[in-house]
């Protein structure tokens, strides 16, 4: 379909906005922009962001906790962050709170130990999110509700929810199943049924598909169109964000840009051409602050501010990728993972740094724990030394429950085995499967390398606080955990074992992403390794005046990742092409463009 | 009615799945109490981390958990007395604490319901 306008689609939104999209298509730009100029308009909205890795606070310049806060400058706006961590303290501290004083001090502890974990954590988050979708009361005031959701697998399993566990409670008929940690669920039931409601009507709930103009964020975006049609959401629209024309003919990676983004529109999923469709040009600087995202939708131009100059050179500051996969290549085995926000190129460099390796003759085995990872298509081949899988929950998920259903049944009788039946299909087994499926595949860093691609940020912090809640539970019951379970967090900790590389683009939002889950990890006892600084346009030769002001732009993002950051860091350039497949990958891996380390460590 | 009142620590599930490793004994116990409440026995159980309230209701609980701390769950009680702590019973022993043959097999009619156990798990 035609480009529709912006004006026209925001005068006639329906309540409940949710945008979502491949992590990096700019969710929560766009989200924030909308809401910003809705809020313009006159309108009361609510901006909400389910990501544990919120960006929404830097975005809008604004610290935001759970509750509606005003943002300055945008009267009418209000935004708030769903942190699940917070919503499962709230919910402890609920349900401890009565019996403080009325049972033994140890047993409140060991209530609040059991109470800390992924499964506690999940669903007081999603406890959260459907009051919000859900009970009217709760949103009372409000035009409109703009979700910026996680990251897609995650917002999919979220959305899910409300159908299968509406299913569950109408299945469940002993009463006896593992429902999580919330007790009395069934009272529950109507909020779901409303939040399921909410969503399906089309007069109520828009999904907006965020995508770039890139082959890979068009097929997630149409992955998305038909998962979410299949439940029921056929509202959707689609936002082409970062549309690019060259402006400067002469500029031939820019030439390459506008031909990579034309190609992938001309080839996009035709179910997915169908979508209503909104066209937002590439900017030459990340929006930020109120200001910046009326500016999106309002075609005012940006302000412009004056940016410092990098005296110690920028781009040419950093270890070229190579130096530093010899570095790690001393290591002989062992596990490295890629961490940072969505969409800066973690499952690329996992893959190049995976090739790599392979090449020089090491064995090596690539995973993500991503559940919208696309390794293999990554690599793009088979590769000697190299094998590729994934951690799939689904496929976890049934591996786990044939397992402890070959461990126990000896021991039952039928009935006991409808009962262990039923309990293993609690949301709760997919988290416990997921979890064991990485602490075996970190195991495997005892023998090979293990190049672990990871989940966005918000994901991967669930992820370690199950393992310290897991190791706790391990350390406390003594149980016949596996080694690889018993192991994990030890194996995290040791930086002989275990080498993280945080993954950014030059640009504030995924270097302060990135720095949060430094904190996070060193925290957790878990150091890390070095950054990487991915898509730099900050090279020479850009002479396109997009191009060049998103270059000149990174510079301070740049230092400080060198300066305050990284005890080592590389640079790796934009590439006009795409680098999937064995040759552009290895190509990646070597690439000496910045050969003057200045490596801290 | 003879009732037994079971009183677990702090977990997830009744069944234990969901917990770092799968203890079989949990399962196990679940399905004898299954068994047992169709013996025309009432059967109620709780967890620490879930129903908190039925803990703080029981003297008898308070008490035990006040002199032997956490580690003497789970509890079972008959008839509101202590009656075994700190381990899950076998079948047999279970059926021994109610009063009850330990060899009745379970009434198994097509489409049966389970017999109604007041617990929520997690």
């Amino acid at each position: 379909m035609a480009p529709d306008s912006m004006n026209s689609f925001l005068d006639n939104a329906t309540r409940i906005l949710f945008f979502t999209g491949k992590a990096g298509a700019g969710k929560t730009s766009l989200a924030c922009a909308a809401a910003v100029s809705v809020a313009h308009k006159g309108k009361k909205v609510l901006l909400v962001s389910t990501d544990p890795a919120s960006n929404l606070d830097e975005v809008l310049g604004v610290r935001l906790s759970g509750a509606p806060a005003a943002i300055p400058g945008a009267d009418g706006l209000f935004a708030l962050n769903i942190d699940p961590e917070a919503a499962a303290k709230a919910y402890r501290d609920r349900v401890i709170g009565p019996y403080r004083g009325v049972l033994p001090e140890a047993s409140l502890t060991s209530m609040e130990e059991q109470l800390s974990g992924a499964c506690t954590v999940e669903i007081a988050a999603f406890d959260e999110f459907t009051k919000l979708l859900g009970d009217a009361h709760a949103t009372a005031g409000f035009d409109h509700i703009i979700f910026d959701t996680a990251p897609t697998g995650h917002t999919l399993r979220l959305l899910q929810l409300p159908a299968a566990w509406t299913g569950f409670i109408a299945e469940n008929t002993t009463g006896a199943s593992c429902l999580g940690p919330l007790a009395g669920l069934e009272t529950q039931k109507s909020l779901y049924d409303s939040s399921l409601q909410a969503l399906t009507d089309a007069s109520t709930t828009t999904m907006v598909l965020v995508s770039r103009p890139e082959r890979s964020s068009l097929a997630e975006a149409n992955r998305s169109r038909a998962e979410l049609a299949e439940m029921g959401i056929a509202n959707q629209r689609l936002f082409l964000n970062g549309v690019f024309v060259a402006q400067d003919r002469s500029d031939a990676a820019a030439r390459a840009l506008e031909i990579r983004g034309r190609e992938a529109l001309e080839g996009m999923p035709a179910e997915l051409a169908k979508l209503a469709r909104i066209e937002v040009p590439l900017l030459p600087y990340a929006p930020m602050g109120v200001e910046n995202l009326r500016s999106v939708f309002g075609g005012i131009s940006p302000v412009r501010k004056a940016l410092h100059q990098d005296p110690a050179g920028g781009i040419h500051s950093g270890l070229a990728l190579s130096a530093l996969i010899d570095e790690l290549e001393k290591m002989e085995h062992g596990l490295i993972m890629t961490m940072g926000k969505g969409g800066v190129g973690k499952t690329t460099i996992a893959a190049a740094i995976a090739i790599e390796l392979a090449h020089r003759g090491h064995p090596v085995h690539l995973s993500t724990t991503d559940p919208a990872a696309h390794v293999a298509a990554t690599v793009g081949g088979s590769v000697p030394n190299l094998s590729v899988r994934r951690i799939d929950p689904a496929t976890e998920t049934r591996h786990y429950t044939e397992a402890v259903l070959a461990k126990a049944a000896p021991q039952l009788d039928a009935e006991g085995i409808a009962l262990l039946e039923e309990d293993l299909r609690s949301p709760c087994t997919g988290e416990i499967a997921v979890f064991s499926a990485f602490a075996r595949t970190v195991a495997e860093g005892e023998h090979a390398f293990v190049v672990l691609d990871t989940a966005p940020t918000g994901h991967t912090i669930l992820l370690l606080d199950a393992a310290e809640a897991y190791h706790r539970d391990v350390t406390r019951t003594m149980s016949d955990a596996p080694d690889a379970v018993r192991q994990l967090l030890p194996r995290l900790r040791d930086a002989g074992f275990t080498r993280v590389l945080l993954v950014t683009l030059p640009e504030a939002t995924p270097v302060h992403e990135a720095a949060r889950l430094q904190d996070d990890l060193q925290r957790a006892g878990i150091k890390p390794y070095a950054w990487i600084v991915n898509q730099s346009f900050a090279g020479d030769g850009f002479r396109d005046p997009v191009l060049a002001e998103r270059g000149w732009r990174e510079a301070p993002y740049i230092a400080e990742v060198r300066d305050r950051l990284a005890i080592r860091f590389a640079v790796i350039p934009w590439k006009p092409e795409a680098p999937v497949g064995p040759g552009l990958l290895r190509e990646l891996a070597g690439d000496s463009l910045a050969v003057a380390g200045t490596s801290k460590g | 009615m003879n009732k037994v009142e079971v009183f677990d620590p702090p977990m997830c599930c009744s069944t234990g799945v969901c917990g770092p490793s799968v203890d079989p004994a949990l399962a196990r116990f679940s399905s004898d109490l299954h068994w047992l409440a169709n013996q025309r026995i009432a059967v109620e159980r709780y967890n620490l981390a879930q129903q908190p309230q039925a803990f703080a209701a029981s003297d008898a609980v308070k008490t035990a958990l006040t002199q032997f701390g956490n580690e003497c769950l789970p509890l079972i009680l008959l008839n509101g007395a202590v009656v075994s702590k700190g381990d899950y019973p076998t079948r047999k022993e279970l059926a021994r604490l109610a009063g009850v043959e330990p060899d009745q097999p379970v009434p198994t009619e097509p489409g049966a319901q389970l017999p109604v156990i007041r617990t929520k798990c997690c």
